[in-house]
């Protein structure tokens, strides 16, 4: 053995910006997180140059999983073109030279903040989801350690017990995003903070969903055709938002997740969550020949 | 803008060889194309001084060690990297219910393609798929059954030359 067998060649930098042995632990724990649908793994979490809260979990994934050849996609709650999809695109770009892409159906990594796009997912697309607080018992238990021993007994009554008083309070359950999921039977998962609307997106998914809590370094993964049920008792449907009924106003696309717009007179208008399905919405109707993909929600009801 | 880092070549394999082994996983029962033939590619995507690892092949366990990574004994080892399927899997590590991520991670030859007939169902499994292969003993799969208690448990990775099958241990396993 001698010492050139043991180094590395100089570089400038690592390829997708975090180092080798980053890049090896990510690799173990996703694997095991795809073993165990659902179940929070911890991970070391490095440092990448962003605020942790801002999606550095999510940006940890992706730069494990790119390559030159992978056609990236970021959103923000839907945007493409918000600040912080559009800073995480061009940091993926630079440190990989990886292609990127606002369409859903072109990109093979799409690494999401808060939404799931309204296009279905493909069996070859892997979906990254930043997340802020990985832990759905928090709310009820906030002591990790023994929110992590109730999960070991899946002993999830108290999840139950707080759906019941919203329930009893207000007469309908009040949890908006992130609401609490079971996932392959066992393991209760919150979903990121997606949309009530988003979760059964997820639900025998032909895509492979990777989320990831960078400040609390867990992260957690639903394979694709996987269950994932939210939590409802038998005598309350879960409900979705109502926004099967609303038209956006700048697309004219209809039957999707939208984005209320406050106005002056004190009415609201709405323009669709998801970008680029509106971008291609208007294209479509100016007559351009774009491909829209199939969507899961059809007319506002989700179609399986 | 313009100049972008170029992956080395030991980047480019351990990132296709990770991206073989996550839909392998993923996927439980469809065989994925590894960049290289044997287990070398594995242990240099997945090893590092982290693990605890158990080879069989000496050539292996010198790679393993060359990682950092300590050799232990198959009932403490993390990863197996094996030559044939183990004679039994009691003492393999399961993890625990708080931890069930601590459970090892098998590599092991087989052949595809020919032999007994199994069938997979489970998460990832699209209703349920068949797979031939031969080189594991009758009884593994019922044995792999009998000891893991899910979520605690481990996943074992099939390799064929360059090709692999993942079964993680949520995938329920028939012998037909």
């Amino acid at each position: 053995m001698s010492l050139k067998s043991l180094t590395k060649d100089w570089e400038p930098m690592s390829y997708g910006f975090l180092d080798a042995s980053a890049k090896c632990e990510i690799r173990r724990k996703t694997l095991k997180a795809i073993a165990v649908p659902g179940c929070q793994i911890p991970y070391a979490s490095r440092e990448v140059p962003m605020a942790r809260g801002w999606g550095t979990g999510g940006l940890q994934i992706s730069c494990t999983l790119i390559n030159p050849r992978t056609t990236v996609k970021v959103i923000d709650q839907g945007a493409d073109d918000s600040v912080n999809a559009a800073s995480i695109r061009r940091f993926l770009s630079r440190v990989s030279g990886a292609p990127t892409t606002t369409d859903t159906l072109k990109a093979d990594l799409i690494q999401s903040r808060h939404r799931i796009p309204e296009e279905k997912l493909r069996e070859d697309q892997v979906l990254v989801l930043q997340v802020p607080n990985p832990e759905p018992l928090r709310p009820v238990q906030p002591n990790m350690s023994i929110a992590r021993q109730m999960h070991a007994d899946a002993d999830y009554g108290r999840m139950w017990l707080q759906l019941y008083e919203q329930i009893v309070r207000s007469g309908r359950v009040m949890q908006g995003a992130s609401y609490p999921s079971l996932v392959h039977g066992r393991f209760v998962m919150t979903p990121s903070p997606i949309p009530r609307w988003d979760v059964p997106k997820m639900h025998m998914a032909k895509h492979l969903t990777i989320l990831s809590a960078g400040r609390e370094k867990r992260l957690h993964a639903v394979p694709p055709y996987t269950r994932v049920e939210p939590l409802v008792f038998d005598d309350v449907p879960y409900q979705v938002e109502e926004h099967g009924q609303l038209t956006c106003t700048r697309s004219g696309a209809k039957g999707y997740f939208m984005n209320e717009i406050p106005q002056n007179d004190g009415t609201s208008t709405y323009e669709v969550s998801d970008s680029e399905l509106g971008i291609k919405t208007i294209q479509k109707a100016d007559g351009d020949t774009v491909e829209l993909g199939d969507t899961w929600y059809q007319d506002g009801e989700m179609t399986q | 803008m313009g100049a972008y880092p170029i992956p080395s070549e030991f980047e480019a394999r351990t990132n296709a060889t990770y991206e073989a082994l996550m839909w392998a996983l993923s996927r439980p029962g469809l065989p994925r194309d590894l960049p290289s033939a044997g287990q070398a590619g594995i242990i240099e995507t997945l090893i590092d001084r982290e693990c605890a690892v158990y080879c069989e092949d000496a050539d292996m366990a010198e790679l393993a060690a060359r990682s950092g990574a300590v050799l232990a004994a198959p009932e403490k080892a993390d990863h197996l990297f094996l030559s044939q399927p183990p004679a039994q899997l009691t003492g393999l590590r399961q993890g625990s219910d708080m931890y069930p991520e601590e459970g090892a991670t098998l590599v092991m030859p087989v052949s595809l393609g020919s032999g007994g007939t199994l069938r997979l169902s489970g998460p990832g499994v699209n209703g349920e798929v068949t797979l031939s292969l031969s080189g594991i003993p009758q009884g593994f799969w019922a044995e792999r059954t009998r000891v893991m208690r899910y979520p605690m448990g481990f996943e074992v990775f099939l390799l064929d030359g360059a090709t692999v099958i993942g079964i993680p241990r949520t995938t329920v396993v028939e012998v037909l």
